[in-house]
């Protein structure tokens, strides 16, 4: 297992730093079009080919990768912001506020999350700027993400209540935001980062379905999503496997971040 | 002597009446001790006086008064300011009373900006001031280090250090022997009675303990089947009890009760 993990570092480091330098790494760049030659086969000059537009493939796979390592992260902070404050407030005020807000997280929970993402993608304008649909899909994956984070955090708080120190703390004269700051979120510590870590690959995956839809990250700029989308034209692809690419970095990606959860769910 | 506090209280959870019209009243620079059986209500009484036991679905009718102000009319702002400053706490379970994720020293600190306004130098003059009163090592090392990595009877003192950081009037211990070893609790017991002596405050000494009791108390109130069935010095409670209760208390105890005494005549 240690292996394993080591592996799955190590992948994940390499990921990363291809996505970070992807200006060095693929200095052809996403968008760029070759246009004495679309379509062709890897090459030394484009190691998996060029697509229909031209472009080559290894950088979209480059700069797609680095999009979603990116902004699942950020979605996944966002997220777990989200959940830290209304679970934090729901568990600490008790009572009815607490039923309320677990009335609104069992209601986002039991939403059909995929089916509203794709209302609400849907209804924005098609032709939004690259960079603002970035911003919205992982909006989007942040603000309906928090629901299940902050049932846990809810919970923690509602304990972290009843332990001693806390009692302590209130016979010393702590309350409202300085027990909350002090005594509860640093102990919520752990459960926050494990949702942090939790809600990354599962963000990665969602970006992915909604790229696969076309509903994702907008043209030409490349997500792993969106780079699925060649997937779709099944006749191609038997002569083609090198198309495969983009859903083996996906997978390999997230099963990186499994692995590493395995063990982080054991210690936090 | 003027009386500090003063109590006629009934305290109740839901249908269930804990204590009945318990009248109790504590002297300056006095050591009240409080005795009964374990669930008896004793506790239930500790945290009205720090009006907390509302948190804890109890309700308490009657009156309590400190310094001749009414406590049970007092709105929660202020509470806030008597709690930790005036009236301090000393729970039971030395460990779990203390914040897991902070360090001793930032547990000091921030219970000491609760109540007092002033400069880094003024706090670290007052929990070294404190730190020397309860005989703990006054040292960065020491302080730096999380409440896992001492020991308990450190962690006793640690949280009466912290109770008389503010130089409280009242001293409210609850069982705070309970969970330590002979020689440390002695040893405890006698920073109890050096606190009273050298800081001149009252304390308020729950146990069901009779002779740890004895040894630092000027007056022991027994409690009975939810009301105070004997109030009187040691010497009276150990030689004329006048109570079945008492007696039967006193004639359960494993060694004679001389030794006590004999300690107390000592340090008056």
């Amino acid at each position: 297992m240690k292996a394993l993990r080591w592996g799955a570092t190590a992948l994940l480091i390499l990921a990363a730093l291809a996505a970070i330098g992807a200006h060095y790494v693929a200095p052809a760049g996403y968008e760029h079009q070759f246009r004495e030659s679309p379509g062709v086969s890897p090459s030394a000059q484009h190691p998996l080919g060029t697509d229909d537009l031209g472009r080559d493939r290894f950088a979209r796979l480059i700069y797609g990768l680095r999009v979603s390592l990116i902004l699942a992260p950020l979605a996944a902070a966002l997220t777990t912001l989200m959940a830290a404050l209304i679970g934090g407030i729901a568990g600490y005020c008790g009572g009815w506020v607490e039923g309320c807000a677990l009335v609104i997280m069992d209601l986002f929970l039991s939403i059909p999350w995929l089916f509203l993402l794709i209302t609400v993608r849907a209804m924005l304008p098609l032709n939004i700027s690259p960079e603002s649909s970035v911003f919205i899909t992982f909006l989007l994956l942040g603000v309906l993400g928090w629901a299940a984070s902050a049932r846990i955090i809810c919970a923690g708080t509602r304990d972290l209540l009843k332990s001693e120190f806390v009692w302590l703390a209130r016979a010393s004269g702590f309350s409202g935001f300085k027990l909350l700051r002090l005594h509860l979120l640093p102990n919520l510590r752990g459960t926050l980062l494990a949702q942090f870590w939790i809600s990354i690959p599962v963000f990665i995956i969602a970006e992915a379905n909604l790229g696969a839809m076309g509903l994702g990250v907008a043209e030409p700029l490349p997500s792993l999503g969106s780079l699925l989308r060649e997937l779709q034209n099944v006749v191609t692809l038997r002569p083609e496997p090198w198309r495969f690419m983009p859903l083996l970095v996906l997978i390999m990606v997230v099963s990186c971040f499994q692995t590493l959860l395995n063990k982080n769910e054991v210690r936090t | 002597m003027a009386a500090l506090l003063q109590t006629r209280l009934t305290i109740s959870y839901k249908d269930k009446t804990v204590l009945r019209e318990v009248c109790l009243e504590i002297n300056e620079g006095e050591v009240l001790g409080l005795v009964g059986h374990s669930g008896c209500g004793k506790s239930s009484l500790a945290l009205a006086v720090l009006g907390l036991l509302g948190m804890k679905d109890g309700k308490v009718t009657g009156s309590i008064r400190w310094k001749g102000e009414e406590l049970l009319t007092l709105k929660e702002s202020a509470w806030l300011k008597l709690r930790g400053k005036e009236i301090a706490f000393v729970p039971q379970s030395p460990l779990s009373s203390l914040n897991p994720a902070l360090r001793i020293e930032t547990q000091l600190a921030e219970a000491w900006k609760l109540h007092q306004s002033g400069g880094k130098q003024e706090c670290q003059k007052a929990i070294l001031a404190a730190l020397e009163n309860v005989s703990l090592p006054a040292e960065k090392e020491f302080l730096r280090r999380y409440p896992s990595e001492i020991s308990v009877g450190q962690a006793q003192r640690v949280l009466i250090a912290m109770a008389i950081l503010h130089r409280p009037s009242l001293l409210i211990a609850d069982e705070p022997t309970s969970a330590l070893d002979a020689i440390t609790q002695s040893e405890i017991l006698d920073l109890f009675s050096h606190l009273n002596r050298k800081l001149g405050m009252s304390i308020l000494y729950i146990s069901h303990d009779l002779p740890s009791v004895a040894s630092i108390c000027d007056r022991i109130a027994i409690v009975n089947d939810g009301e105070i069935v004997e109030c009187a010095p040691p010497q009276q409670i150990f030689f004329a009890p006048t109570h079945a209760f008492t007696r039967r208390l006193v004639a359960a105890l494993p060694s004679m009760p001389q030794m006590p005494e004999k300690r107390r005549g000592a340090s008056a």
